[in-house]
């Protein structure tokens, strides 16, 4: 049995200018020890999906709508505040994106990393804060017995993510969620961290949910992956899958966007328009208004369904387009600047 | 700023400030920390840029890539006169910037304008669009009024591809590309020989980070104009730039044609750079040799004596490494690079 089984997952702001649908039913699983990643732009929903999991919504004005989240055999949004403290920060802990925000300033790092431990593992003082010094010592933090007492200023930007490291995986969690971990580092950095978190990963047998916008740190790292588009899901399966055989248009041309994949000279291949407004109801396939494909059917369709097409490789299929075709040959690079300015003036 | 600067040896990369369109000589950008209150000790002096050498052709891109704090902000902003350097001489077109006043620094700063990284924060929320282009419109032509003046924000909006019908919206009616490309078209209105773009893409997300580079790169040939693009990615910066420098702790590490740098590095920094960015293609990142370095980017607060690269280097060096400073040199034709015999050993 998967450690995580989501099933429909359902979360919407209901805001003063209408219900925002910022997930619209999003299923995956994670098994023990495996790394998804869940890929989207900003507005996908990528990050929205892991705080319903957490129940870090803020409600209001947001809700969690609908769906099921088994975490080994219960299901997360059903628990009580007291069953899921229980569960927050020992079995599922979480990493955020800027470190200079997620460790509280005025204690010092001693009192943060061992909070957890004491208030899940009922330990003195003095084992946990051993058991501190080592986790600092396990993510490459030199001289950490002394740099344990420091307060979280002192620390550069990497190091401060390496303490969140720490301080994620010293109750030993069965899943860590790592929301866009190292976005907001230098990428020498980023790679001593991603190497961080797999090695750590390969010690404890985590489950690991790794969301991002970017595709090479998901190619590195993840087993399988999700790609997100409007709050739904536009595709899913192995990393192998999803990279070297997408199906999705929105999947084809995120990767056909990455600047490194492109011979120089040539003009860079652009996603034509914005990505959409999940304040309003979003009719048919979410990508259809910047689809590159010949559209043949017609906005307002039925959604489309998560077809299987191997193994675990699923995809919206909304029927018209033919994934078979070369994307070459239905992309083109010469995209009107305009069709930007014209879709924007709503 | 401090006033004593140790000048360094003949610069290896060639100058001409008569004839070349804009030149950096032996620039230094110093920042005084102050005195400690009651010791009296100095708190020493972040050099944020130390001694950077560097000329841009005429309609060329020049690519300056490095981490977050390596000087290449201040180095921008130091060219701009924003920020006054402590040392060396900065030429435009043969006139130096460097020695102008404060006044005429301002009538001259609309041959050079700058594009800044977050365009939530770089456009002011209370202007409109027409205010906002109008305003950097009137200080070339300070006489466009009224219908004229709408035409040719009509205009500009067109070039970077926006809508003129939005010319009267707030900042915050726009997306996130669209504020960007707000603040391409303010920085095109002075209609300026140069822009330098500072981390123009950062902000924004992949999908939409490709089509501002596209219109970066038209509008430089269309419009014949001169780009610095700064970036801590050398995969945009690969794309984008005609040549590129990468720089560390305020020092240019390395120099040359974009396809060069990139292809057949030859700072062992560089390599590290390049080898650091995760490819999207898992079977080849699982079995990729990756040069790690060690640590986080130093403090350019008293930086290291020599090669001011070595606490993080991977390869093997000694002492030497810590006390002889390199200086650019010409390695292949065209192709600069620091010569620390440690940093380009087996390139």
């Amino acid at each position: 049995m998967a450690l995580l089984e989501v099933k429909d997952l359902k979360t919407s702001f209901y805001t003063r200018d209408g219900v925002v649908r910022a997930v619209d039913g999003v299923s995956f699983s994670v098994d023990r020890g495996e790394t998804l990643g869940i890929v989207g732009e900003s507005g996908s929903g990528k990050s929205v999906t892991c705080y319903s999991l957490m129940r870090l919504i803020p409600e209001p004005p947001g809700r969690i709508d609908g769906g099921t989240a088994m975490f080994d055999g219960r299901d997360l949004l059903q628990m009580s505040q007291r069953e899921l403290r229980k569960i927050r920060g020992k079995r599922v802990s979480m990493i955020f994106q800027d470190p200079m925000t997620s460790l509280n300033p005025y204690l010092r790092i001693s009192t943060q990393l061992t909070e957890a431990l004491r208030l899940h593992d009922n330990v003195d003082k003095k084992t946990a804060l051993n058991k501190a010094i080592a986790a600092l010592e396990e993510v490459g933090i030199p001289e950490a017995a002394k740099r344990v007492h420091s307060y979280p200023h002192e620390f550069s930007g990497g190091m401060r993510q390496r303490v969140m490291i720490a301080m994620a995986l010293i109750t030993e969690p069965d899943l860590l969620i790592a929301d866009e971990p190292t976005t907001a580092l230098d990428v020498t950095v980023q790679a001593q961290i991603m190497d961080i978190i797999k090695e750590r990963q390969e010690e404890l047998g985590t489950a690991v949910i790794l969301i991002t916008h970017d595709l090479g740190v998901v190619a590195g790292t993840c087993d399988k992956v999700n790609v997100m588009y409007g709050g739904r899901m536009m595709e899913a399966g192995t990393a192998e899958q999803v990279f070297y055989n997408p199906q999705h248009p929105y999947t084809r041309s995120l990767q056909k966007t990455i600047p490194s994949l492109q011979t120089k000279g040539e003009q860079l291949y652009t996603i034509p328009g914005l990505p959409p407004d999940v304040s309003k109801p979003i009719h048919g396939c979410a990508f259809y208004p910047r689809c590159p494909y010949p559209k043949t059917g017609l906005p307002e369709g039925n959604r489309p369904d998560l077809v299987e097409l191997a193994d675990g490789h699923c995809y919206a299929d909304c029927g018209f387009c033919d994934s078979s075709a070369p994307i070459e040959s239905v992309l083109s690079t010469d995209v009107p600047e305009e069709n930007e300015a014209a879709g924007a003036a709503e | 700023m401090s006033d004593t600067v140790e000048s360094h040896a003949e610069p290896a990369v060639p100058i001409d400030p008569a004839n070349d369109f804009l030149v950096l000589d032996d620039v230094h950008t110093h920042f005084d920390l102050g005195k400690a209150l009651l010791t009296r000790e100095s708190k020493g002096v972040v050099k944020a840029v130390d001694g950077v050498t560097l000329t841009v052709k005429e309609g060329e891109i020049l690519g300056l890539v490095g981490e977050s704090g390596c000087g290449k902000s201040t180095l921008s902003r130091t060219i701009m006169q924003l920020i006054r350097p402590t040392s060396g001489r900065i030429f435009l077109e043969g006139k130096e910037l460097s020695a102008l006043s404060d006044k005429d620094i301002r009538a001259e700063r609309i041959n050079f304008q700058m594009i800044f990284q977050d365009p939530y924060a770089s456009l002011n929320p209370r202007m409109t669009v027409l205010d906002t282009l109008a305003e950097a419109i009137r200080t070339r032509h300070p006489g466009v009024k009224g219908d004229a003046m709408r035409t040719r924000v009509s205009e500009l909006l067109r070039t970077v591809g926006l809508n003129p019908n939005q010319m009267k919206r707030y900042p915050h009616e726009f997306s996130g590309g669209q504020r960007q490309r707000v603040a391409i078209a303010r920085a095109l209105a002075p209609e300026p020989k140069l822009i330098i773009a500072d981390e123009p893409v950062s902000a924004l997300d992949v999908s939409i980070q490709s089509q501002i580079l596209n219109l970066l790169k038209r509008l430089t040939r269309e419009m014949g104009l001169t780009m610095i693009f700064i970036s801590h990615d050398l995969s945009v910066v690969r794309y984008i730039a005609d040549r590129i420098a990468v720089m560390y702790l305020g020092r240019i590490l390395e120099l040359g044609e974009a396809s060069e740098v990139v292809d057949h590095p030859l700072h062992i920094y560089t390599r590290a750079l390049m080898s650091a960015i995760p490819a999207p293609d898992p079977r080849a990142e699982r079995t990729r040799a990756r040069i790690v370095l060690q640590g986080d980017p130093p403090s350019p607060i008293n930086p290291p004596d020599g090669c001011n690269f070595w606490p993080r280097s991977p390869v093997p060096h000694d002492e030497r490494m810590k006390h002889e400073e390199p200086h650019l040199a010409e390695i292949r034709p065209g192709h600069f690079a620091a010569n620390c015999p440690f940093c380009l050993q087996d390139a």
